[in-house]
């Protein structure tokens, strides 16, 4: 039998820029119908589509990967016209042990824009069940989704990675929804830089705001910084001068007195018209003056407001992430040893043996408590036992052996299970 | 079978508010669905009522304050329905619906011996006056709603309290920018019901304008949102208009209690 392989094909936050990202993207509302159209695709037995923010993927599982891959281009392509060419470019495709790692990887948030958000794993399960629902993830998927979640789980209670850090910038980012109506048409402002502040303004890019500008103290720091934010630097002596542009800022510098008092603010606020402005203090000393929150329309919160401590542990951070990583590789190897068990050889070859295991076992129990047979008595029961043996498993066999059903992994999976021939995941 | 269906409707709104109180507290996406068929249950309901009663009455369904109420109520619920279907707003649902329900009960419970409406009011002019008035107040009063909520928002916020019911609130710039249409839309409307009045007074009474307390009341309550809506243009938002918004109302409901109960002049009560 041919074996499904798994592959995914698709676009991330890594491997494309958002205005690639926001073409291929399929909302919501238009998923089923684009669930059904992936099932009519040639050499796709089953697909489960990841559209989110950050990434664009479709996963699937083909009897024929070279074939699929090329397929699933012109599926992403199509869909929402964008050049063939142009999206090739930026695609990222995973085939068999790679696309499981990859799936795994994004469930336990490990290939989020902010490594460790909790949101992920939620969007996955409302796919993934979307598709379970329309039908096009079949036995292959289910599986690999269900070790997908409970690798996530894993490595959220075994491991830091959903660390304070990351609370403290989903405290921000949802503090920031209770002012705002929307963040897309909000503009954020980073003063500093900081492990913290960063996170924090990733996370705000993550939910949707767009413009951000970046000042810090060494220019060439604020350009490197806005450029991995696709933002603007701005020189830190005339950075008050942007202030009211900004709806968030965002400081974290090392200064020692207040880089910002309520004058300031007062002032800022005239010229924005009074529109609220949220403030987000993360450094220690704070760099904003605590009784500008007591202006009206305006909302300052420092690092323990937010809930969090004050550190900016990397190191920590890094470590709990190559434990993650580890978690990750242990669940491929259980994962893999099952897909490897789904052809239908070595399946056909481990009943047999455990039948035959059990005729023998049997048979040398039944001969043992009648010495008195004769070796051609014993014979005779030998032949007979094996002959009920084949001719129980002859019709099985046969079906398992038949290649070009849809459902073959179905059935070998039901017979595995069936005679308890299971490899058990977590050996 | 109009008062029926009016206690039918006041018995839902009671289930209503006590669902809505269930689903702040909780959370549970549900019971607001539950919430708000149960409120379009009872606004339909409402609504049919009052239809029937005016086919009875005519312009007599005018008379009476608390028929007012009763109007008010139920323009409030159906404003709130649409509000609703729009954006998530339970917690502005669990408090226009106990106060819809409050209007509502003071039409059914207060004695309805209205004095008759005498022959010179009942011209085209006194749905005129009546229909934007009443119109007007129900949006004042979902105005005041948000208000009461941007307040409790935002004294979260600063207070830098996250709690449950906080994370059920919608956002100040949501509350704010629905409070601005409210109010606009409110004043818009209580502008017009004060010029038909005006014209309904000299159809009636010969003078556009005699000092009536219900006219300087509302002529009060006129230049309050109007100086609220001016206020806007130079920044006045958030917590400053909200604040605004609800003394508007209050002085709204003053002016309609007093004028109605306490010196009813030619306008309430006493129309002579």
């Amino acid at each position: 039998m041919m074996q499904r392989e798994i592959l995914i094909v698709g676009v991330n936050h890594r491997s494309a820029p958002v205005e690639v990202r926001e073409k291929v993207a399929i909302n919501n509302g238009a998923l089923d119908a684009s669930l059904q159209r992936l099932l009519a695709v040639a050499s796709i037995e089953e697909g489960v589509i990841l559209s989110t923010c950050n990434r664009v993927e479709v996963i699937a599982a083909s009897t024929d990967g070279d074939h699929a891959v090329e397929a699933l281009t012109d599926f992403l392509a199509i869909d929402e016209h964008v050049p063939r060419d142009h999206l090739a470019q930026h695609l990222s495709v995973y085939r068999g042990r790679e696309a499981v790692r990859h799936l795994f990887r994004v469930a336990a948030s490990l290939d989020s824009m902010v490594v460790g958000e909790p949101q992920i794993l939620g969007q996955l399960k409302h796919l993934y069940n979307r598709a379970a629902t329309v039908g096009t993830a079949g036995t292959v998927l289910h599986r690999c989704f269900h070790k997908a979640f409970s690798v996530a789980k894993r490595v959220r209670t075994e491991t830091g990675v959903a660390s304070k850090a990351v609370s403290v910038s989903s405290a921000a980012v949802e503090l920031a929804s209770k002012i705002f109506d929307r963040l897309e048409d909000k503009t954020a402002m980073l003063i500093g830089a900081g492990t913290m502040s960063e996170l924090a303004a990733r996370h705000l890019m993550a939910h949707g705001v767009h413009n951000i500008l970046v000042t810090n103290r060494t220019f060439d720091r604020a350009i490197e910084l806005a450029r991995d934010f696709r933002g603007t630097p701005v020189p830190f002596e005339e950075f008050r001068s942007y202030l009211h542009m900004a709806d968030v800022i965002i400081g974290s510098t090392g200064a020692d007195g207040h880089l910002l008092t309520p004058a300031v603010i007062q002032e800022v606020l005239r010229q924005r018209k009074f529109r609220p402005v949220f403030l987000i203090d993360m450094s220690v000393p704070r760099n904003f003056d605590p009784r500008i929150n007591d202006i009206d329309n305006v909302y300052l919160y420092d690092i323990d407001d937010l809930g969090g401590v004050a550190s900016e542990n990397l190191d920590e951070r890094t470590r709990e992430a190559e434990k993650a990583e580890t978690i990750v590789e242990e669940e491929i190897d259980t994962f893999w040893r099952w897909v490897t068990s789904l052809e239908a050889v070595p399946t056909i070859v481990a009943l047999r043996d455990k039948i035959e295991s059990i005729r023998k076992a049997e048979l040398d129990k039944t001969l043992a408590s009648f010495p008195a047979l004769t070796t051609e008595q014993r014979l005779a029961l030998d032949a007979m036992t094996s002959a009920i043996v084949n001719k129980i498993l002859h019709a099985p066999i046969t079906h398992l052996k038949q290649q070009d059903r849809h459902d073959e992994a179905l059935y070998l999976a039901a017979a595995r299970k069936l005679f308890d021939i299971e490899q058990s995941e977590d050996s | 079978m109009s008062n029926l269906l009016l206690s039918l409707a006041l018995a839902l709104y009671l289930l209503t508010t006590a669902t809505f109180m269930a689903q702040v507290m909780t959370g549970h996406d549900a019971l607001r669905r539950i919430a708000h068929a149960l409120l379009a249950a009872a606004f339909g309901a409402h609504a049919t009522s009052l239809a029937l009663q005016a086919a009875a009455e005519g312009y007599e369904v005018f008379a009476t304050f608390q028929d007012e109420l009763s109007f008010i109520a139920c323009i409030m619920v159906g404003l709130y329905l649409v509000l609703a279907w729009r954006a998530n707003m339970s917690v502005v649902g669990a408090l226009v619906t106990p106060l819809a329900f409050l209007f509502s009960l003071s039409a059914h419970a207060f004695d309805k011996a209205a004095p008759e409406l005498p022959r010179q009011l009942q011209n085209v002019w006194l749905p005129a006056h009546v229909a934007p008035a009443v119109l007007g107040y129900a949006v004042f009063a979902i105005a005041f709603c948000l208000s009461l909520i941007y307040l409790l928002q935002e004294r979260q916020l600063k207070a830098k309290r996250k709690g449950g019911l906080f994370r059920r609130l919608p956002s100040l710039e949501t509350l704010d920018e629905l409070n601005y249409r409210f109010v606009t839309w409110g004043f818009a409307l209580f502008t017009i019901g004060l010029i038909t009045g005006s014209l309904l007074a000299k159809e009636t009474w010969g003078e556009l304008w005699s000092w009536e307390p219900v006219q300087v009341l509302s002529l009060i309550t006129w230049l309050l949102y109007a100086g609220l809506l001016h206020a806007r243009t130079v920044g006045w938002r958030g917590r400053k208009a909200a604040t605004f918004t609800i003394l508007g109302f209050v002085v709204v409901v003053v002016t309609f209690l007093s004028v109605n109960l306490i010196f009813p002049g030619k306008h309430g009560g006493s129309f002579g």
